[in-house]
């Protein structure tokens, strides 16, 4: 999942020196999706919501979410006032939040500065919320020469100014060539066209205070939408005939009829938002089909087989062994040609223990030597067969292993040591053959105890898994 | 990927852990899966609940806000309206649609505009104040009405064997 942790959010002003700009943010949001309003619209009952939450709302229940009065997606208007306004919102807001977090880190530091040195927290304290850059600056640069003890403060500052630096505002993102600022989704296209000049719209996105945006020129998107998309009654239509609207309007025509209409109303949903954007900000439909794309990924046909996480106690390492059992043969009988061109007789010791069978051994491998083959299906290539287990021979690496076997079997950890794998990598070629076939062995680890789960994917340790077990409680 | 459900998530999540209301703690159980939350709501104050410390576990459907979570104590909760498994029935969690028996007002139920949060408070003052009209464990409305005594024995044993004591 790619959330960031830095995710913009009201409650960054609590901690400012502003904290009456955490409702004021809260009220630029929309309740729906708790984002900046984008491309807000108002309802026949006045409530104000992101033109596509809104339309998906009314989609699930016909009902405005505030007041749960009756709603309709066609009496929904642009909310031009609102729209300005969190767009002017956005673009002073990194400014703003830096200098309120600045200021407040400030005023703490000559809290704790006063006892040693009342006279400068009280040049600090005078006017604590109207500070300047210039004049942080300058103070700044005179602290620094003062007093060794006050550097430390100033470190921080500084290199939080330069994070601040590079902060981007919500859903925008930078032109790699001209560096300008747009809106995320428009860097592709934008990327096409540019330049390379720095215009002076960037100029003006940096500077947030400059001139109205009314009075520059933006450039046109090449296709935008003209007139709202109408619903469908989908009842009166058959299967054929929705497929063929959905073909007519260019969008994915597969999936059952309850998908057919979840995907079409979806697409309304998508295409009328976007007719409700301000011109400068209007997407190509290309865009659009990828927004429909992700919600097809997220929710739609697609989403079941997509988005399930894989849980450690949902894994099915039988059914895994099962249906990949053809290529684990292969490995295998890869693992034992390349073993017998070596060298024919078995190694006496504890790694081999059924030397004689060894083409039709598969079920019947010891338990511990099962357990010496850590991953057998997380890392089944074979090309790393090979040098897997050089241990022929090698005493020391033998009782690392029996140990680590014993642990293993004694603890049924389900991550039996790396260690042993790495720590034989040194000299490979000479115990090929030996490697080889415990490399064998490995794979049939699925097979032999389906129980003891493989790490197939890298899952935290506090496990989601007990859920089950603690609801049985009680 | 990120659907607008578990991003929506994760901003209630982060408003949750900057700014959280008293006597609730709630997030993900894991940051990789945002449709499952454990939350531990704390027993108010003057009720037999007081001193408790109950976890349960929330868990979104894939359109989220659109649909309302499901809740569910993991702890023995004897209260009208906490079904024996554990089940929360409380209005704010049904969807406005489904409503049967007309006893709910409309507003009272779930909308995409409610949040964990509210939810979270919701419960809290359900366990202050039962609703009887609608009990999801019959036994214990019965007994909360005629024998409260008996009620507020059971519910003070259960926050003990809640805190493990």
């Amino acid at each position: 999942m790619e959330l960031s942790h830095d995710l913009p959010d009201s409650t960054d002003w609590i901690d400012t020196s502003l904290p009456a700009f955490e409702p004021l943010e809260a009220a630029l949001r929309c309740e729906v999706c708790k984002e900046f309003y984008n491309n807000p619209v108002i309802t026949s009952c006045s409530h104000t919501f992101c033109s596509l939450c809104i339309r998906r709302c009314i989609g699930a229940d016909g009902k405005c979410p505030a007041c749960k009065s009756a709603c309709q997606a066609d009496k929904l208007m642009p909310n031009i006032a609102v729209r300005e306004v969190v767009t002017k919102f956005q673009e002073a807001r990194s400014k703003a939040l830096e200098l309120a977090r600045k200021d407040k880190e400030d005023s703490e530091t000559s809290v704790g500065a006063r006892k040693r040195k009342v006279e400068e927290a009280e040049l600090d304290e005078e006017e604590p919320v109207r500070q300047t850059r210039a004049r942080q600056t300058r103070r700044s640069a005179r602290r620094g020469e003062t007093a060794g003890t006050d550097d430390a403060p100033f470190v921080i500052l500084d290199s939080e100014e330069e994070k601040d630096g590079d902060y981007l505002p919500e859903g925008m993102a930078k032109c790699p060539i001209c560096q300008e600022l747009m809106k995320a989704h428009l860097v592709f296209d934008h990327v096409n066209t540019c330049t390379g000049e720095p215009g002076d719209r960037s100029t003006r996105s940096r500077k947030p205070s400059s001139f109205p945006t009314a009075l520059q020129t933006r450039p046109k998107e090449p296709t935008p939408p003209t007139s709202r998309l109408s619903g469908l009654n989908y009842a009166m239509l058959t299967e054929s005939a929705l497929k063929k609207k959905l073909r007519d309007l260019g969008i994915p025509s597969t999936g059952s009829k309850a998908l057919l209409i979840r995907r079409h109303q979806e697409w309304l949903n998508i295409y009328n938002s976007n007719c409700d954007a301000s011109d400068a900000v209007r997407k190509s439909k290309r865009e659009l089909l990828r927004e429909l794309d992700e919600w097809e990924r997220t929710q739609g046909g697609n989403a079941n087989t997509k988005e399930s996480y894989v849980m450690k106690k949902d894994f099915d390492g039988q059914g895994h062994a099962m249906a990949h059992k053809s290529q684990f043969d292969d490995l295998i009988a890869n693992a034992r040609k390349r073993a017998k061109a070596v060298q024919k007789s078995e190694p006496e010791g504890k790694t081999t223990r059924e030397p004689n069978q060894e083409p039709q051994q598969q079920p019947h491998v010891d338990q511990s030597t099962t357990t010496q083959a850590p991953h057998p299906s997380t890392a089944p290539p074979p090309a790393d067969a090979p040098a897997a287990r050089p241990y022929e021979h090698n005493e020391s690496a033998l009782s690392t292993i029996k140990a680590k076997v014993d642990e293993a079997n004694r603890t049924d950890s389900a991550f039996p040591s790396l260690s042993c794998e790495k720590s034989s990598s040194n000299d490979r070629a000479a115990k090929e053959a030996e490697m080889s076939e415990e490399t064998t062995l490995g794979f049939q680890d699925p097979f032999r105890s389906p129980s003891r789960k493989v790490p197939m994917f890298a899952l935290p340790a506090e496990p989601v898994c007990d859920v089950d077990s603690s609801t049985a409680i009680q | 990927m990120t659907s607008s459900a578990s991003k929506r998530l994760f901003k209630e999540y982060k408003g949750l852990s900057s700014d959280p209301p008293e006597g609730i703690t709630a997030g993900p159980v894991t940051e990789d899966d945002m449709f499952l939350w454990e939350a531990l709501i704390q027993g108010p104050e003057g009720t037999p609940f007081e001193g408790g410390v109950f976890p349960a576990e929330l868990k979104f459907p894939k359109d989220y806000p659109l649909a309302p979570p499901k809740m569910k104590f993991l702890v023995d909760v004897w209260h009208p309206n906490v079904y024996p498994n554990g089940e929360v029935c409380i209005s704010i969690l049904h969807p406005p649609g489904d409503d049967p028996m007309h006893y709910e007002q409309a507003s009272e139920r779930w909308s995409p505009i409610q949040s964990v949060e509210k939810i979270l408070i919701s419960v809290m003052s359900m366990l202050a104040e039962p609703n009887d009209e609608s009990p999801a464990n019959v036994d214990a409305a019965r007994m909360w009405r005629e024998k409260r005594d008996e009620y507020e024995r059971i519910v003070r044993g259960n926050v003990k064997k809640s805190l493990g004591l």
